[in-house]
């Protein structure tokens, strides 16, 4: 191996190892736990990829120096940074004309040609070789060029403007933004995904409603129902499960909530877990929720539930500043794809002051208002608390 | 197990914690994909693909769009993959077919899709497995688009496809095993497969950052909720959740929890969703120009674009159509 192979060599190790340390540092502090949910196979493929990684830069980190098989093949071209350009020269047989010896496929190309590597001109220069094919191994001794090493993709094929560019990308905002990252968004992030986007009309998933995944708890909540309700709750028929179906066969209004299924009091306590002052303990997407289902809203009214969420200034419907809006950013595959939920507090007077993003804890009385023709489900506060942040900021 | 303590939320923060949020979400199926095609370039007897594929070039395209179900990847691991494979001889016009259809027609993602848009209570037997219309549509309209395109590239030569380094790969590796490829050992060999998945993992990754860099702007610093108002539209729905696909460049096993709640959005525009998201975003933008030219790339880009556009509203109804006799 020449200098700038074994450099470039050394540069892709310390590069993969740098990956390796970033993803088992952030699986082993468990602040993963801010980027990707808890179930299904994202976390633990972050440790697996982790070690993955370690253990390809260390394998080549010790054969560092080995003699490497394939160079019938392509993958370990040469490259050629040829000074003279190959136009015209079709119809040469490229490489594999001669004899294939077995570790000397170049390591050290200084000028001459050991073994028949396929060469893999690249970068640089212009000449079709799908076109013509030429035998550069034929050529190779009037030109003047010098054999770097191997082609193993873009760092050991480009000059070196090119692969410290390449470096560059690989490794800076990777370490950026483990060393940078706050791992929580800031509000700004919250208001562009969407945290003023009055869509409580489009709930047709209110059978989300257990959002604790206890659908064994509450049967009844899996079966959407467009019917009103016959005398005993049923199975619905396969094809009203769809709600996009469903719509299309009875078109409710969009601003109108939906009757899922019969739904009493004793199914709120059976599924919502309680305070110790008798507050429901909701979260604010369940909230959210609660306004496409007619059931689960008459049932609900007027009753008092408790939730932790973080606050930002109400921008809706808060002409007399009597409202804040709270929030919780629900994730499905990795924190990118977080969105807020977020329902009206109303205080009823002058709405209280927080900080941008404090963690409160509000107990209220459920309601639900008609405005800008949707269903919203607001929380008529009795009482408002600054509180420290949860285990997990975002609900998975 | 801090390092220190966290930095204040700030605008360049949001960028850094979506950047890395998808980055921890396809690292792994990079290397995953990587390593595949490091055994694929030191192992894989390029005689092997000649015996096994049709010889019709069409026959083999309409084939390559099932490979997933047998080699199911995501479209991050893809990418590597089929660099190799076409240096082993697959046809482009296969080869652009995989790549298109096995992040879409794949166990994964169907069974994915099935508990995204609540399919699996509908289907209790054969017989009504059509009631699955959203996942039946997108593995259907995928594979369809696939092949479509697939068939295209038949009618170009690989120099007018692919870049010029992976090109001479097939020059070199056709050549060479004509007849007279020299037994390797094992060590020689799983050295050679190693080396080349560290430098493929280094050249995907590096599209890849570039790809999520951009991705993660757009996801933080742009306010979303202007789609919902163009999701009413007819004729701006699809592209907007197109564009959207697009600008949130996510993984083909995990996009149909997020299409799934969107309420806002038609059917037909869930599925374009889902077919054209796994076939094109902003990192396979960048993770495609490692392997073909960048024409070619754009013309991948507006033709998908195109293509998905103008089949998913009939193809949606043809497959509801189909389900409900």
């Amino acid at each position: 191996m020449n200098g700038t192979r074994t450099l470039v060599h050394l540069f892709s190790v310390a590069l993969l190892l740098l990956w390796s340390a970033v993803l088992l540092y952030f699986y082993l502090s468990e602040r993963v736990a801010a980027y990707l949910p808890p179930d299904g196979i994202f976390r633990p493929m972050v440790l697996v990829s982790g070690i993955g990684l370690a253990i390809v830069a260390l394998f080549n980190l010790l054969t560092i120096n080995s003699e490497e098989a394939g160079c019938e093949e392509h993958g370990c071209g040469h490259d050629h940074e040829h000074g003279h350009k190959h136009d015209g020269t079709c119809g040469h047989d490229h490489s594999h004309d001669h004899a294939h010896k077995e570790g000397t496929c170049g390591h050290d190309h200084t000028h001459e040609h050991h073994a028949g590597c396929g060469h893999d001109h690249s970068h640089g220069h212009k000449h079709d070789h799908a076109a013509c094919g030429h035998d550069h191994s034929h050529d190779h001794a009037g030109h003047a060029h010098e054999h770097h090493h191997h082609g193993h993709g873009i760092l050991e094929e480009s000059g070196w403007p090119g692969r410290i560019a390449a470096m560059l990308v690989l490794a800076a905002p990777l370490t950026w933004a483990a060393l940078q990252s706050p791992d929580r968004y800031s509000a700004n992030a919250v208001i562009n995904k969407g945290l003023y986007n009055q869509n409580y009309a489009s709930t047709t998933r209110a059978d989300q409603f257990t959002l604790r995944g206890d659908t064994a708890a509450a049967p009844k909540r899996a079966a959407p129902n467009v019917t009103p309700q016959p005398a005993e709750p049923l199975p619905p028929p396969a094809h009203l499960n769809d709600p996009a179906a469903v719509a299309k066969a009875a078109p409710p209004p969009p601003d109108k909530a939906q009757s899922y299924g019969t739904f009493t009091l004793e199914d709120l306590k059976k599924q919502v877990p309680q305070s110790k002052e008798g507050n429901f303990i909701l979260e604010v997407p369940e909230i959210y929720y609660t306004a496409g289902d007619m059931e689960v809203q008459k049932v609900i009214t007027g009753q008092s539930v408790e939730t932790i969420a973080q606050v930002l200034p109400e921008k809706v419907n808060n002409a007399e500043g009597h409202r804040l809006r709270v929030f919780r950013m629900l994730v499905q595959c990795c924190a990118a794809d977080a969105r807020p939920y977020s329902v009206p507090v109303d205080f009823g007077k002058k709405a209280p002051e927080f900080k941008d993003m404090t963690w409160v804890k509000v107990t209220g009385k459920m309601a639900y208002k008609q405005e800008g023709g949707q269903t919203v489900p607001i929380i008529e506060a009795t009482k408002v608390e600054e509180t420290t942040a949860p285990a997990d900021a975002m609900i998975y | 197990m801090l390092l220190a303590a966290l930095p204040e939320p700030s605008r360049l923060g949001d960028v850094l914690m979506a950047f890395l949020s998808i980055l921890f979400e396809g690292a792994p199926y990079i290397l995953i994909g990587t390593v595949l095609s490091g055994l694929i370039a030191a192992f894989l007897d390029s005689r092997l693909l000649d015996r096994v594929l049709p010889r019709s070039r069409v026959l083999a395209t309409f084939m390559a769009g099932f490979l997933g179900l047998i080699f199911p990847v995501c479209e991050c691991a893809v990418v590597p993959v089929i660099r190799r494979l076409v240096q082993k001889g697959l046809p482009v016009s296969c080869a652009v077919t995989y790549m298109l259809s096995a992040p879409i027609m794949n166990p994964i993602v169907a069974l994915s899709t099935l508990t995204a848009f609540k399919e699996f209570q509908k289907v209790t037997g054969w017989g009504e497995i059509g009631n699955a219309t959203m996942t039946l549509s997108r593995l259907s309209l995928g594979y369809l688009v696939a092949v479509i395109v697939g068939l295209v590239v038949l009618r170009f030569r690989p120099a007018d496809i692919l870049k010029a380094n992976v090109i001479e790969g097939i020059t070199a590796a056709g050549k060479g095993d004509g007849g007279h490829a020299v037994p390797m050992g094992f060590n020689a060999k799983l050295i050679h497969a190693m080396r080349t998945a560290m430098g493929d993992f280094l050249d995907t990754a590096m599209y890849f950052t570039i790809g999520v860099i951009i991705t993660s702007v757009f996801n933080t610093q742009v306010d979303q909720s202007i789609l919902n108002t163009v999701a009413a539209s007819e004729w701006l729905a699809l592209p907007s959740i197109m564009g959207l696909a697009m600008v949130l460049s996510l993984c083909s096993t995990s996009d149909a929890f997020i299409a799934a709640p969107m309420a806002a959005f038609s059917m037909a525009a869930k599925l374009a969703f889902l077919v054209f998201g796994p076939m094109m975003d902003i990192k396979l933008l960048f993770m495609y120009s490692a392997v073909f030219k960048r024409r070619v790339v754009l013309a991948l880009l507006i033709g998908l674009f195109i293509l998905v556009g103008c089949l998913s509203e009939p193809w949606m109804m043809l497959i509801q159509k189909l389900a409900t006799p």
